[in-house]
């Protein structure tokens, strides 16, 4: 557990993987330019001391990711968010099935997510129940960018995918994280466009859509339909880097997510292993608004706003009971390979 | 960036670039001069090379293209350039935008597969850039003392603009307040082009939607205004921390494929 203050905060790091893009895996020069283009992520905002090679990054494993995870306590639980792109890797980038390797080892550590995609029709809502039925999954993750044979994209609000939507209301898969990300493709008009998610919302208000990336580069479309959307969230996966380097912007982002969306809908992800918890969790923690754009917004990066940031948020969401799962952590298998009981131990806990 | 073989009726690497600086990323309202786009300059007599990439190889087809195409109309908009050739280096799509743009085919021609032209696009781009770009413009007028009541009604014909030093006229034409003629123009170079206003008795200033903006609502249509200008700036922050961590000397090497 991290703490600030004299505080503990539990960290539920919302949006992680466990992928794979070595040379064996890769099917089209797509799967290989994605890799290259998740690694400049990487360089781009990870502190060079901290850096991995493109080597260990194309596939770190599940143990390099449990260390990486838990080793300093820097996340106290992960959502495995699936990435598929069937197109680019034989095997998948990162699918349910293969991030399951951990959420099944580590169940209360990992919340394991599904994933469906409208185009695969019947074939697709076998595959979700089997997911259901499989791992109870609660949550999916939907990449709506993903190319499939001709198609370059597919949209939340469309019929095919209505119909998943009440596929996922008739299962009890209540979460829906749609990658809204920076401009990587298609062609069409989808690359910058949140609007589907809108529609989506307002017709299934029985469901809750996290919007990860919180939209950018479409920020401002963003903010505005969560401001009207009660079901709609944020999540700050690529935004939070920016807290590293861009420290002033990070703090633009988050005052602007804070008066749209208010301290109750930002949910905070990594994208591990696009950037690495053990940094990122702290770096994020003491990010601060400058005076100016505490008067600007009206809002302050408070402890208690980043509790709820950091984990309280999405822990509602998943129904995740932080002050059980700290007491289930005092002797868990994590806590005991990396002799955490400290963190989860002391009721008088100290900032370290 | 290199050179050139130039004569006296050859236009100059500098002139060039300075015709480069009008073209911008449309997602991020920035030159590409700016941005650091820009490999190459090439003068050989009155034909033009430019070489540029892009922070990914992934960048959108549509902007990489809106981005060539400008670039050879602004390049050849010299009096001293017959031909400008533009060539888009390293992007999954370069071959077709390069050959594209350089025999001027339209972008439909060439990804047939894309829903939207790449000029439906561009209009609601633009219209981003205008949203952007008006928040400067309000908090220039705000600066000066306007209220919000006098700049939810200010008509184009009440600013005039010159180099780089503007008035804008209320009560009526009794009173001229002098403002900055940089900002103002800015704004009203990207409004002219996304249809906001087409004579001298249309409003100055729209909510994002295009309509005239509430008096009562002021507030928010300005904070919207803001956040259009945060969402292109936190996207330009994460586009240099990309461009340069592609262009590093130390990148590791794909595999070849």
């Amino acid at each position: 557990m991290y703490q600030q203050n004299g505080e503990e905060i539990f960290v539920i790091d919302g949006h992680v993987h466990l992928w794979d893009a070595r040379e064996e895996n890769i099917k089209h020069q797509g799967g290989e330019e994605f890799i290259q283009c998740f690694y400049d992520y990487h360089t781009g905002f990870t502190p060079e001391e901290r850096q991995w090679s493109l080597e260990e990054y194309r596939h770190y494993g599940a143990e390099r990711m449990m260390t990486d995870f838990f080793e300093n306590a820097a996340a106290d639980m992960a959502i495995f968010q699936p990435t598929y792109l069937t197109d680019f890797y034989d095997e998948g980038f990162n699918t349910t099935d293969q991030n399951a390797e951990l959420a099944e080892e580590y169940p209360e550590r990992f919340v394991l997510n599904g994933s469906f995609d409208p185009r695969d029709g019947e074939e697709g809502m076998r595959e979700l129940e089997r997911k259901k039925e499989e791992y109870d999954i609660e949550g999916v993750k939907v990449y709506t960018a993903e190319w499939r044979g001709e198609s370059k994209g597919w949209r939340l609000d469309s019929d095919e995918s209505f119909e998943f939507l009440e596929k996922c209301v008739e299962l009890g898969i209540d979460k829906i994280h749609a990658h809204k990300g920076p401009t990587i493709r298609p062609l069409n008009r989808d690359a910058f466009d949140v609007a589907d998610v809108d529609d989506a919302a307002s017709s299934f208000p029985e469901l809750d859509f996290v919007v990860e990336h919180v939209g950018l580069p479409r920020l401002d479309d963003f903010c505005w339909i969560a401001a009207q959307e009660p079901n709609v969230y944020g999540g700050l996966a690529v935004a939070a880097p920016m807290a590293q380097n861009r420290p002033r912007k990070f703090g633009e982002i988050m005052g602007e997510l804070l008066y749209w969306l208010g301290e109750d809908r930002i949910i905070f992800g990594s994208d591990y292993a696009l950037w690495n918890p053990d940094w990122l969790v702290e770096t994020v923690m003491n990010a601060e608004l400058t005076d100016e754009q505490q008067d600007e917004y009206g809002v302050e990066l408070t402890t208690d706003v980043m509790k709820k940031i950091m984990g309280e948020n999405i822990a509602e969401l998943y129904d995740i009971d932080i002050e059980a799962k700290k007491e289930q952590f005092r002797t868990d298998a994590v806590t005991e390979q990396f002799g955490l009981a400290d963190h989860y131990g002391a009721t008088d806990a100290t900032a370290d | 960036m290199s050179s050139t073989t130039q004569t006296d009726t050859s236009p100059t690497v500098r002139a060039v670039r300075g015709r480069l600086d009008n073209v911008t990323d449309p997602e991020l309202d920035e030159s590409i001069v700016e941005l650091d786009y820009i490999d190459d300059i090439t003068v050989s007599e009155t034909t033009v090379d430019v070489t540029f990439s892009l922070p990914t190889a992934w960048c959108s087809p549509a902007f990489a293209w809106m981005m060539a195409a400008d670039a050879r109309d602004e390049v050849e908009a010299l009096d001293t350039v017959k031909r400008a050739r533009i060539t888009l280096r390293e992007h999954l799509h370069e071959t077709e935008i390069t050959d594209g743009i350089n025999s001027r085919d339209t972008f439909g021609s060439v990804f047939p597969d894309a829903d939207g032209g790449v000029e439906s696009i561009r209009a609601s781009l633009d219209d981003k850039a205008r949203v952007g770009r008006q928040y400067d413009a309000m908090n220039e007028l705000l600066d000066a003392g306007l209220s919000e009541v006098q700049i939810t009604r200010l008509v184009r014909g009440d600013l005039s603009l010159d180099d780089d030093e503007a008035v804008v006229y209320v009560r009526d034409g009794a009173v001229a307040i002098p403002v900055d003629g940089e900002v103002l123009a800015d704004y009203v170079e990207k409004a002219a082009v996304s249809g906001v206003f087409s004579s001298e008795d249309d409003l100055l200033f729209r909510t994002p939607e295009g309509e005239p903006i509430d008096p009562d609502r002021f507030d928010l249509v300005h904070k919207r205004t803001r956040l259009a200008k945060v969402n292109m700036s936190g996207q330009g922050n994460i586009c240099d921390a990309l461009n340069e961590a592609r262009f590093d000397p130390d990148r590791p090497d794909s595999y070849a494929r």
